[in-house]
């Protein structure tokens, strides 16, 4: 028995490491290999020449200090707000907790570039409409926000990012062990000294992990840096790297490739500083199951005022750009809404991004790319999450470091990797490229969440159905499918919805014939057509949304055929 | 005075989404000074609730409650003082050390926040960490410690600042077996030198009357009986307690008379029995009669049959270390008796047993255990 099993997953755990190192680590190849060829028709004609000009750029320094800014704003404003939201939501008696599951969680449906355009109609200097009506109440010469600015671009990351702060501090502050807090006061401390002591420093660790993982991803993302910053003309790593390949006559796909490999490597030291802290910060974790109570913060007279507050940044997030994009999307040009605005109003966005070949292709390829893509990538996360967890070998765990590698992969630099490596294949300028581009790139996000799905199956509980008489296959048919579906749904679900709102490798790879529709969106919005980036706006959350009912329709019977 | 607790009709409710608890029912209690008292209950009869109440980290619903000479909580008043104002001292079931921190950090915390100088606080953490024998872990990340020094860590950090008085929620409750054997005996031993007093919560019998000085006997919120423990375990009259400390043998019984004033003769299925009861029952009453295993004795066969002596049959037999539990089958009934080890037993067997008059205790009518 023990003989066939290790014979049978032998190869398996080889293929899956060839297989997945070739689609995390071969872009990384290549992009190295890139940086020194060159040109990208010219692979492996050695230079340092590329180097040269990315280092000696005299607008690098001027970047440089903007990611800077930017990343560190991003993080602590998210980090701040998200601990804030966790704390009154895990620790404290306000009012609807059950809201406070759910909540901080939608605005991972809005696409980034959607709420980027959407805060751009509403508070650009010329004519957002949020400036606009305030000038005319306050009579000011000119509006009063600018989201062109980095505090701009810092206001919209920072509240993008705002959900995975919540649910990475959250965890922490569940597991808090209030008697450390109790056994301070009853020592003579104040609620002050305590905070200050013992429940700050503790939670220190989460908090840092939680920062760490925002300038991680604020690092990586494009969508409000080129939505907001290219039109400000204040670059950071990412839309530099973008303007390189995308701007004048020759992308010059080497400089790219020399400036995105700081970029990765700043990477890839902060997500190990980030498992350093998750580790750091679960060693301080001390729930005993006996005798834990959580106590319930009471906020008193600030209870109301605090819920409002939190239901008001969920405006920010969720309403108010989703009622601008709809707003906008039956409106010729942005205005404040008055009787005139809604004489104007028309389906005319609507009819000419149906009736645009260019748009409905997108859409077309959007979806295909979410299905399929998520399909395939799922099935090979099944696979990996099934070695991570079940076979404990030196190639499991290599895979699983592969895979937590590359989560903190930028998805603009490795789409540059992806572009020297495609250009070298058949796949170049293909619909199949771009798919093999986004499971590599988001492999780790199917992955984290199966493996958790398989560690909740018990090893035993698998080996019992075997000494029942089932097969190998029988067992897994009969025990884990059943057990695994819903988590299985839920990865489908989280991928697909992440392909269909994809921008950084797309951004890169999409070529005309394979448009997709957050690239066109980005172009409506590069022309100042936001009546039409509105309308394919929603037509995009639609499909989300119906990609997510879909999958949940099939839930419930996959989960119950025991 | 110093460091007597005063409860005065405390309830506490809680109240969650369907149901309502009343943890605590109008609880009065004084704890004696300098000495241990532990609250002993089922699990959910309220202890905790009420040292948490005592400690301010529960808010009652009503009553009242002083430390020492002190008011700290009162409802008609409208007193209610900060936990970090009660000036006590609190070891928690799961130790609550505090991670971040050495041993020395956690133990010198409650001098810090009194502003303690520096040189004091060394001197005093020294000196309470040798009476716990943890001198020389002063850098030791706390969390890095057993699960014994931990606790010795938490008993460190309650008594550092000298508290009034010092509360206990089942401290050893973490411990395995072994150690928290051991470690009762110390703690009793330290607090009878230092003269503290202390509230001991506990849902172990064993550990509860070997650690106290008084124990209160809680039951669905509400104190049942108090007193030492020899009291509780041997001369309660309350069939709660009874039954729920130690094990018992209760026997339906008649009264036939009284011996004298507190000793009356009842029949039942071991025969015409002395024993030890309340004064005032009429010839007549049905009684329950209790007798512990262990006060059970093999009457000598040799001398004449004496007061409380009967016959009986071993039906079965279980070699428990110490001593031999043996169940007796006797006119009707069955007893468990603790015999000598050394004393031949086996199934089958016939045995004369003897009790004592005031092992054998009946209980007043109308309780029910
Ligand atoms: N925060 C709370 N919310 C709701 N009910 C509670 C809460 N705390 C305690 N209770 C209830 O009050 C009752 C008394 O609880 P308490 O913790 O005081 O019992 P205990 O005697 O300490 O039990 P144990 O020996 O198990 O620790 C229980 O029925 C419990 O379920
Ligand atoms: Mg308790």
């Amino acid at each position: 028995m023990l003989e066939r099993k290790s014979a049978l997953r032998f190869p398996l755990v080889g293929i899956l490491i060839l297989v997945v190192g070739a689609l995390t680590v071969g872009p990384v190849v290549m992009l190295v290999v890139g940086s020194f060829s060159e040109g990208i028709g010219a692979l492996g004609k050695f230079t340092i020449d590329k180097y040269v000009a990315a280092y000696t750029d005299p607008v690098l320094p001027k970047t440089l200090l903007n990611t800077v800014i930017f990343t560190i704003g991003c993080a602590s404003f998210s980090t701040i707000l998200g601990g804030l939201l966790a704390y009154l939501s895990v620790r404290t008696d306000i009012p609807f907790k059950g809201l406070f599951r759910v909540l901080p969680v939608v605005p991972m449906m809005i696409p980034h570039v959607l709420f980027a355009a959407a805060w751009i109609t509403l508070l650009n200097p010329t004519n957002g409409m949020l400036n606009l009506f305030l000038r005319n109440i306050f009579k000011l010469s000119s509006g009063p926000f600018n989201i062109y600015s980095l505090g701009g671009m810092i206001f919209l990351e920072g509240m993008l990012d705002l959900p995975v702060t919540y649910l990475v501090i959250s965890p922490a502050m569940y597991s808090f062990d209030t008697t450390l807090e109790e056994a301070s006061w009853v020592s003579g401390a104040s609620n002050l000294y305590t905070l200050r002591r013992i429940t700050l420093p503790i939670l220190r660790p989460a908090f840092l992990a939680t920062f760490t993982l925002a300038i991680i991803r604020s690092l990586a993302s494009f969508a409000v840096p080129s939505m907001v910053g290219l039109p400000g003309r204040i670059h950071v790593l990412t839309t530099h790297v973008y303007r390189i390949i995308s701007i004048g006559w020759s992308p010059d796909y080497g400089r790219a490739a020399a400036i995105g490999l700081i970029v990765l490597v700043a990477a890839i030291i902060l997500v190990y500083l980030y498992r350093y802290l998750i580790a750091e910060s679960s060693q301080y974790v001390t729930v005993t199951g006996k005798g834990y109570r959580p106590t319930v913060v009471e906020l008193g007279r600030a209870r109301y005022p605090l819920f409002f507050l939190c239901i008001l940044l969920f405006c920010f997030l969720v309403v108010i750009p989703l009622a601008t994009l709809v707003y906008m999307s039956f409106l010729p040009y942005s205005m404040v809404p008055s009787a005139r605005a809604i004489s104007m109003m028309s389906l005319r966005n609507w009819h000419t991004v149906l009736a645009n070949p260019i748009t409905v292709r997108a859409l077309k390829n959007s979806v295909f790319l979410a299905v399929v893509g998520a399909s395939l990538a799922i099935l090979l996360s099944l696979f990996v999450a099934y070695v991570i967890v079940k076979v404990r070998s030196r190639g499991s765990a290599f895979l699983e470091s592969l895979s937590f590698l590359s989560f903190s992969f930028p998805g603009m630099i490795i789409g540059v990797g992806f572009m020297w490596f495609l250009v070298q294949t058949p796949l170049y300028a293909t619909i199949w490229g771009l798919l093999v581009a986004y499971v590599g790139t988001y492999l780790p996000y199917g992955i984290r969440p199966l493996r958790s799905a398989f560690m909740q199956i018990d090893q035993e509980l698998e080996e019992s159905a075997r000494v029942f008489g089932a097969s190998f296959l029988q067992a897994l048919k009969d025990i884990v499918v059943p057990l695994l579906a819903p988590g299985v749904i839920s990865a489908w679900i989280l991928t697909a919805c992440m392909f269909i709102r994809e921008l950084s490798v797309s951004a890169v790879l999409s070529r005309p014939g394979t448009e997709v529709l957050t690239v066109e969106i980005m172009k409506l919005a590069n022309d100042g057509l936001w009546g039409q980036v509105a309308a394919l706006g929603i037509i995009m959350i639609g499909l989300s949304t119906v990609l997510v009912l879909v999958a949940n329709l099939l839930r419930v019977p996959l989960s119950h055929a025991e | 005075m110093q460091g007597m607790v005063s409860v005065k009709n405390l309830t506490k409710t809680f109240v969650s989404k369907e149901e309502t608890v009343k943890a605590l029912n109008n609880v009065t209690l004084t704890t004696p000074n300098n000495r241990i008292l532990t609250l002993l209950g089922p699990s959910g009869c309220g202890k905790t609730t009420l040292l948490r109440c005592i400690a301010g980290l529960e808010s009652p619903d009503s009553g009242e409650i002083s430390i020492g000479d002190e008011i700290v909580w009162s409802k008609t008043h409208g007193i209610s003082l900060p936990p970090e104002r009660r000036g006590i001292g609190m070891v928690f079931q799961s130790y609550a050390i505090w991670p971040h921190m050495t041993v020395f950090g956690n133990v010198a915390y409650p001098l810090q926040i009194r502003k303690t100088p520096k040189q004091e606080i060394e001197e005093r953490v020294k000196k309470i960490l040798d009476l716990v024998q943890l001198s020389g872990f002063e850098n030791r990340l706390a969390t890095k410690l057993s699960g014994g020094q931990q606790q010795r860590v938490a008993l460190a950090r309650a008594l550092v600042a000298e508290p009034k008085v010092i509360l206990f929620d089942e401290p050893l409750s973490n411990l395995d077996a072994k150690l928290r054997e051991s470690t009762r005996q110390e703690l009793r031993s330290f607090l009878t030198e230092l003269a503290i007093s202390a509230i001991y919560v506990t849902h172990d019998q064993v550990e509860a009357l070997t650690i106290s000085d008084e124990i209160a006997i809680m039951r669905g919120g509400v104190i049942v009986e108090r007193g030492t423990p020899q009291d509780i375990y041997l001369r309660s009259n309350n069939p709660f307690v009874v039954d729920f400390i130690g094990r018992a043998n209760f026997l339906e019984a008649t009264v036939k008379g009284y011996q004298d004033e507190n000793h009356a003769i009842v029949s039942c299925a071991l025969g015409d029995i002395v024993c030890s009861a309340p004064s005032d029952l009429a010839p007549g009453t049905g009684v329950t009669i209790y007798t512990r295993p262990e006060s059970f004795e093999v009457a000598p066969s040799s001398s004449s049959p004496m007061e409380n002596e009967f016959e009986g049959t071993v039906t079965d037999l279980l070699f428990a270390g110490e001593a031999h539990e043996a169940e007796i089958s006797v006119g009707g009934a069955r007893i468990l008796a603790k015999l000598k080890f050394h004393i031949p037993l086996k199934k089958g067997d016939k045995v004369r047993l003897h009790i004592d008059r005031e092992w054998c205790r009946a209980l007043a009518p109308g309780e029910e255990a």
